[in-house]
């Protein structure tokens, strides 16, 4: 990845000194230990800021929306797949960006470091090859990375991104995953069991509102939860209205969300959203065939029909 | 919360609430029909209607429970026959997701149900209402979702 | 009163009387989550926390609440049922009794008192724990604050070494809680020292430094500056930094219909939510993330300064640990002094 990272810089460098861009999206280093966030870089000299490492979480297509500029944007498998949807759905144009794609072998999930330190704060944390070694007060351990993916990388189906228009090294190996296990062990569960969990997972969301600004599929200039004619949703947090924003936006997201696990990582409060968006693209692929982000050309599957769909439910 | 509106404690006084999203032109005209042969069903829908059954938001739905209505049926015309041509046909992928996803959430099978009944389906109407009410009396009052509004 | 020492397993008879007169709230673990939560046994409490990650503002200012309702023959003004019985949030850091002070300023000032935070304010003792670990995002000691700070606190409790805790009295009240049968002893001499020492070895842990001085001056000077066009681009424009702020207090009045009538509610509103200066013409002045973004600045480090006389802020960390894109207040405060 080392390599990635200069090849990363050097490209970026070109793009902004030809002028084929004026704006490059990426990666720079945070101000806490293993944070990486957004950067935005207009001069060529500032490109020795980006870097590329197993903490790039952001998906950084949702800035797409807002960009007026020739943007180059860096893209990891994931984010290619939200730049396809974008494009499709006419909010980018493809000649206004260009793609540096990025294989990736997954993102570390911050709150599993949370988790094995129990109470310690992360002071550093040392990249080498496939495994990272942490350190915290009386507390210093090495860890294979794969041991602390995020899980929407653990069942990622495309490491390598989809669309691009120049790619950093070489395409990686995709090994096989069985996406949709967690979902379907849940599913067999007691009604009241999963209406209990769901319950309980957003009692904690405080309705920042962060999963739908992260969210490159979330575009929409007025959001209906901010309407009020009619007002869907009363202001005050109610448990019920927090469960019916989440299920909502799914709905609004089906066939569109491609499981990059934004929405679950920037949760202050650890909800788990992806349970209920990894159900409905289950779903979304079993009734229609449809895959997000994949294909250019095909139509986004709620916005079409067929005459022959699937209508077993219907009396 | 004022006993006669929302859900009764006590289950042999509760009777089902069933709201009806009906579409003008064949589930309407359809329920008329049953009411003009006078074909007998349970009195327990009420009746809202939609030009067709594409205007159904899914949050009509879900607000409707939220109201503490036990039951929602969504009524649109047959495939091919709408008339604005494939208002139901957009609507029933969107009424396939948001089925499975109640589903998966924990609202019981059978508490939201869709159909397709044409303006010449009168009778076929009122057997769906019977059926859905008997449904409903099964699973009971609804108890998920339900927020004092 | 003279500082006392309570061994850590005596603790929990300590709490366990207290809690027969107040509804003890302390820090509990759940879901890899710290929040402040009514507790029955000194066994649930999650010692080993760095701070909650909600604060403890929600105890005083909760997210949402009724003011009153109307049904439909008269207005009840519901604030005498407000807090049933007096609490003690135990184990509150020194930074989140400091935001306290600040919130006071705007819920309890001499022109206004709200009814609702001061009933809560009143009825809620502090029993302050010192940090011993502070965080490379905690910057309090810049904000006229400090990990050993008792500010607001009826009682500070110091961890001195593994078995034991450091108890100094700051008010009457917090003397009151300490009854004679109560494990305590008093505090020996090398108790005092291995305080101070505690105190000096944790000052200097909090390294991250922020010069204040000359900011609010510096601030007037650069309102329409292009430095805002910067400092804005990653953000979202979502309400972590605002809602998980201590002393961020905006709210939205809004009346809500239920059955029964209606409830005005006062609930969280986020001045980062682009409907936060809607207005019902439909013009925003602050139409954009920049716009919002300089707000925030300016209102915690130049209005409240010149309203209250104090910077709005506790250095806490918790707006740079949680934000999704790590915009670092630090570094917006540096990136003003040198535009």
């Amino acid at each position: 990845m080392p390599e990635n990272e200069k090849q990363l810089r050097e490209v970026a460098e070109k793009l902004l000194i030809d002028k084929k861009v004026d704006l490059i999206i990426g990666y720079e280093k945070g101000t806490l230990p293993l944070r990486t966030r957004p950067t935005f870089i207009r001069e060529p000299e500032e490109t020795k800021r980006l870097v590329w490492n197993s903490r790039c979480e952001n998906n950084l297509s949702f800035y797409l929306k807002t960009v007026k500029e020739k943007v180059g944007i860096v893209a990891k498998g994931c984010d290619s797949r939200s730049i396809v949807g974008l494009i499709k759905e006419s909010q980018v144009k493809r000649e206004d960006i260009f793609i540096i794609g990025v294989p990736c072998p997954g993102i570390i999930d911050k709150k599993k470091i949370e988790d094995i330190l129990d109470g310690r704060e992360l002071l550093e944390g040392v990249e080498s090859d496939s495994q990272i070694l942490l350190k915290a007060e009386g507390f210093e351990e090495t860890l294979d990375q794969d041991k602390l993916l995020h899980a929407s990388c653990r069942s990622c189906r495309h490491r390598n991104p989809v669309l691009y228009d120049t790619l950093m090294g070489k395409e990686i190996s995709q090994p096989q995953t069985d996406e949709y296990s967690d979902v379907e062990e849940f599913a067999s569960k007691q009604d009241n069991e999963r209406w209990a969990y769901f319950n309980d997972e957003t009692s904690r969301c405080i309705r920042c509102y962060a999963c739908r600004n992260v969210c490159p599929a979330c575009y929409c200039p007025q959001c209906f939860v901010d309407q009020s004619l009619p007002t869907w949703f009363d202001r005050t947090p109610h448990l019920s209205d927090t469960l019916i924003f989440h299920i909502i936006r799914t709905l609004h997201t089906a066939g569109r969300c491609v499981n990059c696990g934004a929405c679950s990582r920037v949760c202050p409060m650890n909800v788990e959203l992806r349970m209920l968006n990894k159900k409905t693209e289950k779903d979304v692929k079993e009734l229609y065939g449809y895959e997000a982000g994949t294909d250019l050309e095909e139509l986004p599957p709620m916005a079409t029909f067929k005459i022959d769909d699937p209508q077993e439910f219907i009396k | 919360m004022k006993e006669d509106q929302i859900v009764a404690t006590e289950k042999s006084e509760w009777k089902p609430r069933i709201i009806a999203f009906l579409c003008n032109w064949c589930s309407y005209a359809g329920a008329d029909l049953a009411g003009i042969s006078r074909l007998q069903y349970p009195p327990n829908v009420r009746v809202i209607r939609v030009p067709c059954s594409g205007r159904v938001n899914p949050y009509f739905i879900i607000k409707s429970l939220q109201h503490g209505v036990d039951g929602v049926l969504v009524s649109g015309c047959h495939p091919g026959d709408c008339h604005y041509i494939s208002g139901n046909l957009v609507a029933r992928r969107r009424f396939a997701i948001l089925k499975r996803i109640l589903e998966f959430v924990g609202i019981e099978k059978g508490r939201v149900q869709f159909s397709w009944i044409s303006a010449a389906e009168g009778e076929r109407f009122s057997q769906v209402i019977k059926e859905i009410t008997e449904e409903i009396k099964t699973l009971g009052p609804n108890k998920k979702f339900v927020k004092e509004i | 009163m003279k500082e006392k020492i309570i061994k850590k397993e005596q603790l929990g008879r300590w709490l366990e009387k207290l809690g027969k007169e107040y509804e003890i709230w302390a820090p509990v673990k759940k879901n890899g989550l710290v929040f402040f939560h009514p507790i029955k046994s000194a066994k649930e409490i999650y010692f080993n926390f760095l701070n909650s990650k909600k604060t403890p503002k929600d105890l005083f200012f909760p997210q949402s609440e009724v003011l009153f309702s109307f049904p439909k023959e008269e207005v009840e003004k519901e604030a005498e049922t407000i807090l049933p019985k007096s609490r003690i949030i135990f184990a509150i850091r020194p930074c989140d009794a400091k935001s306290l002070a600040l919130l006071d300023q705007v819920f309890d000032s001499e022109d206004y008192r709200d009814p609702y935070y001061v009933e809560r304010r009143e009825g809620t003792l502090l029993v302050g724990m010192a940090c011993t670990h502070p965080q490379t995002s905690c910057f309090c000691t810049s904000m006229r604050g400090g990990p050993f700070e008792k500010n607001c606190l009826d009682l500070l409790m110091v961890e001195l070494g593994d078995d034991k805790y450091l108890v100094e009295a700051v008010t009457q009240t917090g003397k009151d809680l300490i009854g004679k049968d109560d494990p305590f002893e008093d505090a020996q001499g090398k108790d005092r020292e291995r305080l101070a020492k505690v105190k000096k070895e944790t000052e200097e842990k909090v390294k991250s430094k922020v010069v204040m001085e000359g900011l609010e001056e510096k601030l007037d000077k650069i309102f329409d500056s292009p430095f805002w066009d910067r400092i804005h681009q990653r953000c979202l424009g979502c309400a972590i930094c605002t809602y998980l702020c201590s002393t961020c207090h905006c709210f939205a009045l809004l009346d809500e219909k239920v059955n029964s009538g209606v409830q005005r509610v006062r609930s969280w509103d986020s001045c980062m939510f682009p409907g936060f200066t809607l207005e019902a013409s439909g013009h925003n002045p602050r139409i954009s993330n920049r716009e919002r973004m300089r707000q925030r600045v300016m209102h915690k480090f130049n209005y409240f300064v010149k309203n209250f006389g104090e910077t709005a802020c506790v250095g806490c960390g918790r707006c740079i640990q949680n934000c999704p894109v790590n915009i670092d207040i630090r570094e917006i405060i540096e990136e003003i002094k040198n535009e």
